[in-house]
């Protein structure tokens, strides 16, 4: 919409809900206090420049690839994280209440942790009735006793805060499984901060490192104490996982190994990491997996997500898991009615944060309390992983109420009754100005001495709509950057440089999991089987323009030879080689579209750009910020491919153009952005395994017989100007092509980057810097296979090859090229066997399905 | 009023032949005898093979002695089995206990620690749901003011009546509402099943693995490994502590059970469980069980 507010206009237009605290207007109508100068600075910038700004959030949340629910469902699509612009603010004094009370409950919910794994005092002293604990799925009995170095088993933790209509703050819940985004709340500042970053200089803003530097410090201090150089990873579900760009954030911001579950392994009672080299030691853990997913053979046997004998390592402290596994037990609204009294007899305190209002139905009181205002209440089940979330009472016909009366009357152990609050609004941004939205703040704490820290601020989530209650990232909550204001200048102590002796640099192939090398490789084989396809479809497509109307004999024999070369070189058979090639290639279109644009097919190009973006996520640690930017738009034209009613050539020829500036702007990153580390080594080993491969396959196809010199002038055209080899040949030969020239240049030329020698040349170098355990001035196997297909590419006499045989065929041609596309594969076989995990499947010992063998019936009468 | 001292070796031996090779194996196992009132465990071993790379063993959350172990080298063949040497000299007769009612209330005011303890038995458990047909089924065998272990009787006897002892017709995770539907199952399905019904009735039951002494039919020598693997329910009695019955065979439990843990149902407590990682799905199991009495006079 076209905006023509005046100035102040934003502000004094801004309604709060009535009967409901608002973070920027008081009761009295007037703006508070803290929020004068971003008021000001937004009624400065008047709705067409908030909108412009909100427009820029977008576009770095796009660049630097944040997304949440990554394709957590078959054929989903990732959603962008969606951040508003408009800040939340807290004054100084505010927050030191907030702050006080969230440290305060955070060592409560430690103490308790601690004494539900390990004395269970607190049942004995009938602080918390064994119902509570006992019947939470979040209270595993294989993790009993499990204790972590330090006085700390709750490392890190979040609550959910909520304001009632006088302003308080009230914990609606605790997250201490393993509490998701602390990440999202780091990139909600980055965002912001750059978006407006004089607003956010004046503010004197409280800083969210701190607090990222406390998580690392706490996860070295838990570390067993034979660690001396503690070894810390970061445990992922995978790249599918709904928060999985937090986990790839968190890992490459700490500077830890993203690791999966197969990436581990316990032997001899300790954890290890499947690195490039070799098993590496792991001495502590991040895990973002769930307690009942981390170990298959004592807790959930189903699962993949974890590593077997991961609690008995725990149980004998050879590792530290943060948080401690089982600490999900805390994450119960039943022990929300208890922690009053557990804060009096633990800390001898008052809790300063107080819990929402939780009556258990456990206790016989309370369930009468809850049955009774069952249509004011909300009403939770004390298990959140059953599916049923909240039920709000009001909301259910009597019918249902009866019903869920009932549920709670057959087993009233398992559910709450919560007073709802009204939650306050903040002013967000909507198309027509500022509305007032309702929010909730995430706190996060971590471990820091023998007490705790919190991060300054949080994440507030937003509700989508102006009267939702519930919150969630799954139903498409909003989030918003808040600040902390400093009543002075934060004094800068605190910087990533130190000083003191310098800290012993971690050997680069000891960091990366093989799964990590393995995607790299198949990242850089993606990246080129789309550039190659690209590459060939579009002089495809100019030759059948040129050559439309059948008019030029040697122009239609061209386009179905390299309409077969292109079959051949994607092996997407029959195609235009096999059956029905004869009506393919008199109406080619349909073939290739399918080629582009089926992200079933093998071989397309939709094919390999999901499975390029597959690796890339799954390496996303890996690769540097740039990179993301560029995966962004490559994302953005691939995924949407089969979507697309792309009509007519020219719609073709610009995609196809698109998504190869994408490609090259990948290979132009990976080229100048990443060390040359073993990661860049596979990348790019990958890359030239496949380029020489579809280069062997393409010209074996494109060259295999005489045709005739119109027709096969134009096919050596078509494959230099496919292999981006046509100037180079033009200035070198100037003449008109010949085949034995050709060959020289596509095939023996070590400076022409598409030659078959180069990538063979470059490979050797590659494959020479992968971690190796050979003796050394022996080859490993992988050069073993490298050195056989350099040896015989540089035998090759170029002029037998282009000499003919009686038949007009190139056979001793097709027959080079097929041993050279042999030797790459048996390279890249070769890769697999010596660095990646041939992962067997992890499968339950089965069990006698009939434990008692026989029935002693008539053996007892004796 | 006790028997003599009953010696029992039991051996317990499992053997899983894989069609395809297993590249490494993770094994929990509970198959040594607890110490505990009328028990004592003299002696036990657990010889796994191949030799594992790692073995440990441990007291788990319910006091039973458990042990974890890895095979890291390629193999096709897994046995474990575990000898030990018991002797039991259990009470055979106790009296009746206090009316069920009464239990319930003093599990619920849980005065004492032990009654605290018991709490955690009358919830719910994995394999041990408490619906509405586990309530009905329960029903007949609750009349007011019942002593507890005339209940526990009725129980057992109800269930050895009425189920038909058939293996195979169930696994280890059919849940109760189908074991009573087809009225039939094995030992441990007869124990879940008595061990709802007093957590139906808020009481506190426990699911208990050990063997069970059979004796050849008369004139007929001991055939090797014809023993069994067994379960049965414990229910708890106020004063009297935790007291075993067996619906499988009827009987309270006696010098000829061998108690090597307890949970609240089997999966707390299977005798082997583990992780393996194979290509292969196929295999072979094998499980004999030898319980011998070692200074029997039949």
């Amino acid at each position: 919409m076209t905006a023509t507010s005046e100035p102040a206009e934003l502000l004094s237009a801004y309604r709060p809900l009535s009967g409901s605290y608002d973070e920027m207007v008081g009761g009295d109508g007037r703006i508070r206090d803290h929020w004068a100068g971003l008021g000001r600075t937004l009624d400065e910038f008047g709705l067409d420049e908030i909108n412009d700004r909100r427009r820029q959030v977008q576009r770095l949340l796009d660049d630097d690839g944040v997304t949440y629910n990554v394709r957590a469902r078959p054929g989903g699509r990732a959603q962008r994280w969606d951040l508003d612009p408009v800040p939340v603010l807290l004054s100084s004094n505010e927050w030191a209440g907030i702050e006080r009370g969230a440290i305060q409950r955070a060592e409560l919910l430690n103490l308790v942790l601690v004494d539900l794994y390990g004395p269970r005092d607190l049942l004995r002293r009938r602080l918390l009735p064994p119902e509570v604990v006992y019947s939470h799925p979040g209270f595993l009995r294989p993790c009993d006793q499990i204790r972590l170095p330090g006085s700390q088993q709750l490392v890190i933790c979040a609550f959910d805060l909520a304001r009632d209509s006088e302003g308080r703050c009230w914990v609606l819940a605790d997250r201490t499984q393993a509490p998701s985004g602390a990440g999202y709340a780091l990139e909600n500042r980055v965002v912001i901060s750059r978006v407006f970053p004089s607003l956010y200089r004046d503010a004197q803003v409280h800083r969210l490192a701190p607090f990222f530097r406390a998580l690392r410090a706490s996860l070295v201090a838990v570390a067993p104490p034979t660690a001396t150089d503690p070894r810390v990873v970061v445990l992922t579900p995978g790249s599918r996982s709904e928060t999985a760009f937090e986990h790839a954030f968190l890992a490459s911001y700490l500077g830890y190994p993203l690791v999966e579950g197969n990436d581990l392994t316990v032997r001899d009672g300790r954890l290890w990491l499947r690195s490039l080299g070799q098993l590496q030691p792991v001495d502590v853990v991040l895990r973002r997996v769930d307690t009942w997913f981390c170990d298959p053979l004592e807790l959930r046997p189903e699962s993949h997500l974890g590593v077997p004998g991961l609690v008995e390592a725990c149980r004998r402290g050879t590792v530290s898991v943060v948080n401690t596994l089982g600490s999900g037990v805390l994450e119960n609204p039943a022990l929300l009615a208890f922690l009053p009294k557990l804060a009096e007899a633990l800390l001898g305190q008052d809790l300063h944060l107080p819990s929402v209002p939780t009556w258990w139905c456990g206790d016989p009181t309370s369930r009468q309390h809850v049955l009774a205002h069952l249509d004011q209440l909300v009403i939770k089940p004390v298990d959140r992983s059953v599916g049923s979330g909240p039920t709000v009472g009001w909301d259910l016909p009597s019918a249902q109420l009866d019903d869920l009366r009932r549920r709670i009357e057959a087993r009233p152990h398992a559910w709450v009754g919560q007073t709802p609050l009204a939650l306050a609004s903040a002013p967000t941004l909507s198309t027509h100005g500022l509305d007032a939205r309702r929010t909730v703040l995430r706190a996060f704490l971590v471990a820091r001495g023998e007490s705790y820290m919190a991060m300054p601020g949080g994440l507030t989530r937003v509700s989508p709509t102006s009267d939702g209650i519930v919150i969630s990232n799954q139903t498409g909550a909003v989030s918003k950057d808040t600040w902390v204001l400093a009543s002075e200048p934060e004094p800068p102590n605190s910087y990533w440089l130190r000083s003191g002796p310098a800290v012993a640099a971690v050997e680069p192939a000891a960091s990366m999991s093989s799964r990590a090398a393995e995607n790299l490789l198949w990242l850089g084989r993606y990246a080129e089987r789309a550039e190659d396809l690209v590459r060939l479809v579009r002089v495809i497509n100019d030759r059948r323009n040129e050559f439309e109307h059948g008019s030029n004999p040697a122009g239609t024999a061209c386009v179905r030879v390299l309409l077969a070369s292109l079959t051949h070189m994607t092996a997407t058979y029959p195609g235009f080689v096999g059956d029905g090639a004869g009506d393919r290639l008199e109406a080619p279109a349909e073939e290739l579209r399918s080629l582009l644009l089926d992200e079933e097919r093998p071989g397309s190009l939709a094919h390999a750009g999901r499975h390029l973006l597959d690796c890339a996520h799954a390496v996303r640690d890996q690769l540097s910020v740039d990179t993301w930017v560029v995966i962004g738009v490559l994302s953005h034209e691939l995924l949407d491919l089969g979507a697309q009613q792309l009509e007519g050539q020219n719609a073709v020829q610009a995609k196809l153009s698109r998504v190869m500036q994408g490609l090259l702007a990948l290979s132009g990153l990976v080229g100048e952005s990443m060390v040359r580390d073993p990661g860049w080594r596979f990348l790019d080993a990958g890359r030239r395994i496949e380029r020489g491969m579809q280069l062997a396959s393409f010209l074996g196809a494109n060259l295999d017989q005489r045709r005739g010199l119109a027709t096969d002038s134009l096919l050596f055209e078509s494959a230099l100007t496919a292999t981006e080899s046509i100037i180079t040949y033009r200035r070198r030969y100037r003449s008109q092509a010949q085949l034995e020239t050709v060959l020289d240049l596509l095939l023996l030329d070590p400076e022409n980057p598409r030659s078959l020698a180069y990538q063979v040349d470059a490979l050797t170098a590659d494959v020479r810097d992968f971690p190796v355990q050979v003796a050394s001035g022996r080859f490993s196997e992988v050069e073993k296979h490298t050195l056989a297909t350099s040896t015989a590419l540089r035998l090759v006499d170029t002029a037998a090859l282009a000499t003919p045989a009686a038949d007009g065929s190139y056979a001793a041609l097709r027959a080079f090229f097929s041993e050279m596309s042999h030797g790459l594969a048996r390279t890249a076989d070769a890769i697999q066997d010596a660095h990646f995990m041939t992962q067997v499947p992890q499968r339950a010992m089965l069990t006698p399905a009939d434990p008692g063998a026989a029935r002693a019936l008539h053996l007892l009468l004796g | 009023m006790t028997n003599p001292t009953v010696s029992y070796e039991v051996v317990h031996s499992t053997r899983y032949t894989y069609e395809s090779e297993v590249s490494a194996s993770f094994g929990q196992v509970h198959l040594m005898p607890r110490d505990l009132p009328g028990q004592e465990c003299r002696a036990s071993a657990v010889r796994i093979e191949p030799e594992p790379a790692d073995y440990r063993e441990r007291t788990d959350f319910f006091g039973n002695r458990a042990a974890y172990f890895s095979i890291r080298q390629p193999h096709t063949r897994l046995t474990v089995t575990s000898t030990s040497r018991v002797e039991v000299d259990r009470p055979v007769s106790r009296p009746p206990g206090p009316a069920w009612e009464q239990v319930r209330e003093r599990l619920a005011a849980a005065a004492t620690d032990g009654e605290l303890d018991a709490r955690q038995f009358v919830l719910e458990s994995p394999l041990v749901s408490v619906s509405a047909a586990v309530e009905r089924y329960a029903a007949p065998s609750f009349g007011p003011d019942r002593p507890l272990l005339e209940v526990a009787a009725d129980l057992s006897a109800r269930i050895h009546a009425g189920f038909s002892y058939r293996p195979g017709s169930t696994s280890v995770t059919t849940g109760l509402d189908e074991v009573i539907e087809g009225a039939q199952g094995v030992c441990q399905d007869f124990a879940q099943l008595a061990v709802g019904c007093f957590r139906s009735r808020g009481l506190a039951a426990r699911y208990v693995s050990g063997y069970l002494e059979t004796r050849p039919p008369p004139g007929r020598p001991r055939r090797q490994g014809a023993d069994v693997s067994h379960a049965w329910a414990s229910v708890f009695v106020p004063e009297e502590g935790w007291v075993d019955f067996d619906p499988t065979n009827d009987t309270f439990v006696g010098d000829r059970y061998v108690v090597t843990a307890w949970g609240r149902d089997y999966s707390d407590v299977p005798p082997l469980k583990g992780v393996i990682f194979t290509e292969g799905t196929g295999h072979e199991l094998e499980v004999t069980v030898d319980v011998v009495p070692l200074n029997d006079t039949p």
